[in-house]
């Protein structure tokens, strides 16, 4: 019961949070306190609204933001994709071998610290403009921090599931399968929620630097409207890119969650 | 010879000095020489410190040493599934599995495919261990002494050589440890297992026991007997005291 209550004092009060926030705004927005730029700052609730709708149907030259949400997603999910393999690769070759381990250490420890964006010039130098180079930086925003999580995770596996494994039989990769994964699942979720929202970063900021004619994503999107000074649509996208990182945490990640380490009686 | 054949396990000159070349250099075991007999029940008994768990850990394959460890005349080094360990340790079944899961991955990893034999063998080793009915339970929904049947259930369904037990029960309350001696004293004696048992606690190895040996520091065995006592054993069974007595004096020498 007391549970209950907490529950619906919660949603209350974000309601009610949100509700005055909202409310606070349009008394902006209609006032006019701003002068002149009064429309462009703060676009009314309904102009937002509108633009909203707009930018699915119209979108911006005859192209809906569907197909720059749809490219946007395809280039995150190849990059979290290539990144989360490559981050177990390197923590289970880190695990076999010392040597590996200690170079990959120091790799991690470099290229965590190096903003993707920053290595924007170097990259386009290289590869041109494509959509390979975002798929690159999203790359290069999840591997890090999930590499760490993972072999954070293999080092934290209390010895006794180590040795329970290695008794019935496990060896090498099977052991690293069998125990190590499992038993690092907490971190290894905890990485890829930190990968996730870097790579959501990187690929918005990229896109926002340097739009992929062939393959426009939804930064490209904001920045057209900026260009093009729509300012209810910028809002409006704004609005779909929170939408979307909401949708992936209750989504993806918290199910996740729910069917492992709560499951597992690993966390509360 | 026919000893010899009897013999399961035959640990010989076995050494093991812990952090070698540094100022914390300890030996803790010096050629330590032991047999032991097929479907016996050993039961190690020592002060702290005096290297049985090591020891028991040697058996298991799970640390480096000197001399060698046979199990029916085969040189084992590496851990096996023919020596399964019993852990004091709560937390040795893996929380991501139900129990039922926790007994059959083993099994799974032996090759044994067939989902009715895996549910048959599961079932039977829960009820030895007298926890029907509890297979979809995760560990996290069990108290201590049901963690510890599940991993000695575990254990049983391997049908290993010889299970390796190291104080599974000393971090339960006093009645849970009673109940549990006698379910695994009932066990070892409809069973063909060999049992290696370590406690500390005198008692326990009497009524479990039928070998008892002491050791001192280094492994050094001081005490080597075969337990008398007509089973089940209660502190009034005829030479209770006097083993006890003789047990005591050699454990606090």
């Amino acid at each position: 019961m007391d549970e209950k209550k907490k529950r619906i004092h919660a949603i209350a009060a974000r309601i009610i949070f949100l509700v005055v926030v909202l409310l606070i705004w349009e008394l902006v927005a209609k006032s006019g306190v701003m002068g002149d730029k009064s429309e462009l700052i703060f676009p009314s609730l309904e102009a937002i609204a509108d633009a909203f709708v707009q930018n699915f149907i119209q979108g911006f030259a005859g192209t809906s933001l569907w197909v720059y949400i749809g490219n946007s997603m395809r280039l995150l999910l190849e990059g979290l994709l290539i990144g989360i393999v490559l981050a177990f690769l390197l923590s289970g070759l880190s695990m076999v071998s010392r040597t590996f381990y200690e170079i990959c250490n120091l790799v991690i420890s470099v290229c965590d610290l190096l903003p993707g964006v920053a290595l924007l010039p170097v990259v386009i130098i290289i590869f041109g403009v494509k959509p390979g180079v975002i798929t690159f930086l999203v790359v290069h925003a999840v591997l890090w921090p999930m590499a760490r999580n993972v072999l954070d995770g293999f080092f934290a596996v209390p010895r006794i599931y180590v040795e329970a494994g290695r008794n019935i039989g496990l060896k090498r990769v099977s052991l690293l399968y069998g125990v190590y994964f499992p038993a690092s699942i907490s971190y290894i979720v905890s990485g890829l929620k930190v990968g996730w929202a870097r790579a959501w970063r990187g690929l918005i900021s990229a896109e926002m630097i340097f739009g992929v004619a062939s393959c426009p994503g939804i930064g490209l999107f904001i920045n057209q409207m900026r260009t093009n000074m729509n300012n209810a649509e910028m809002y409006a996208t704004l609005v779909v890119i929170i939408m979307i990182g909401l949708i992936v945490q209750y989504g993806v990640i918290s199910p996740i969650e729910k069917s492992t380490v709560k499951k597992w009686g690993m966390s509360r | 010879m026919t000893n010899r054949e009897n013999d399961i396990l035959e640990v010989k000159n076995v050494s093991k000095v812990f952090d070698v070349d540094t100022e914390n250099e300890k030996e803790v075991l010096r050629d330590v020489n032991l047999k032991v007999g097929r479907n016996e029940f050993l039961c190690l008994l020592g002060p702290s410190g005096c290297g049985k768990t090591t020891l028991l850990r040697c058996i298991a394959g799970f640390e480096d040493y000197e001399g060698s460890v046979a199990v029916n005349g085969v040189v084992r080094r590496e851990p096996g599934t023919d020596r399964i360990m019993v852990f004091q340790d709560f937390n040795q079944l893996f929380p991501w599995k139900t129990v039922e899961k926790n007994i059959q991955y083993p099994l799974k990893l032996q090759g044994i495919r067939d989902k009715a034999v895996l549910k048959q063998r599961t079932e039977e080793v829960l009820e030895k261990v007298k926890l029907s009915g509890q297979e979809k339970y995760y560990p996290y929904q069990l108290s201590g002494g049901m963690k510890q049947r599940v991993a000695i259930a575990k254990a049983l369904a391997l049908k290993p050589e010889i299970i390796l037990m190291d104080e599974p029960f000393a971090a339960l309350d006093a009645m849970t440890r009673n109940e549990l001696q006698g379910e695994l004293l009932r066990i070892s004696e409809t069973e063909n297992c060999t049992i290696i048992f370590i406690t500390h606690n005198i008692q326990e190895a009497i009524v479990l026991g039928t070998r008892i040996i002491v050791l001192a520091q280094g492994g050094r065995i001081v005490v080597d007997e075969k337990n008398k006592i007509q089973r089940p054993v209660t502190p009034a069974s005829e030479g209770y005291g006097a083993t006890w007595e003789r047990l005591h004096s050699a454990l606090y020498q």
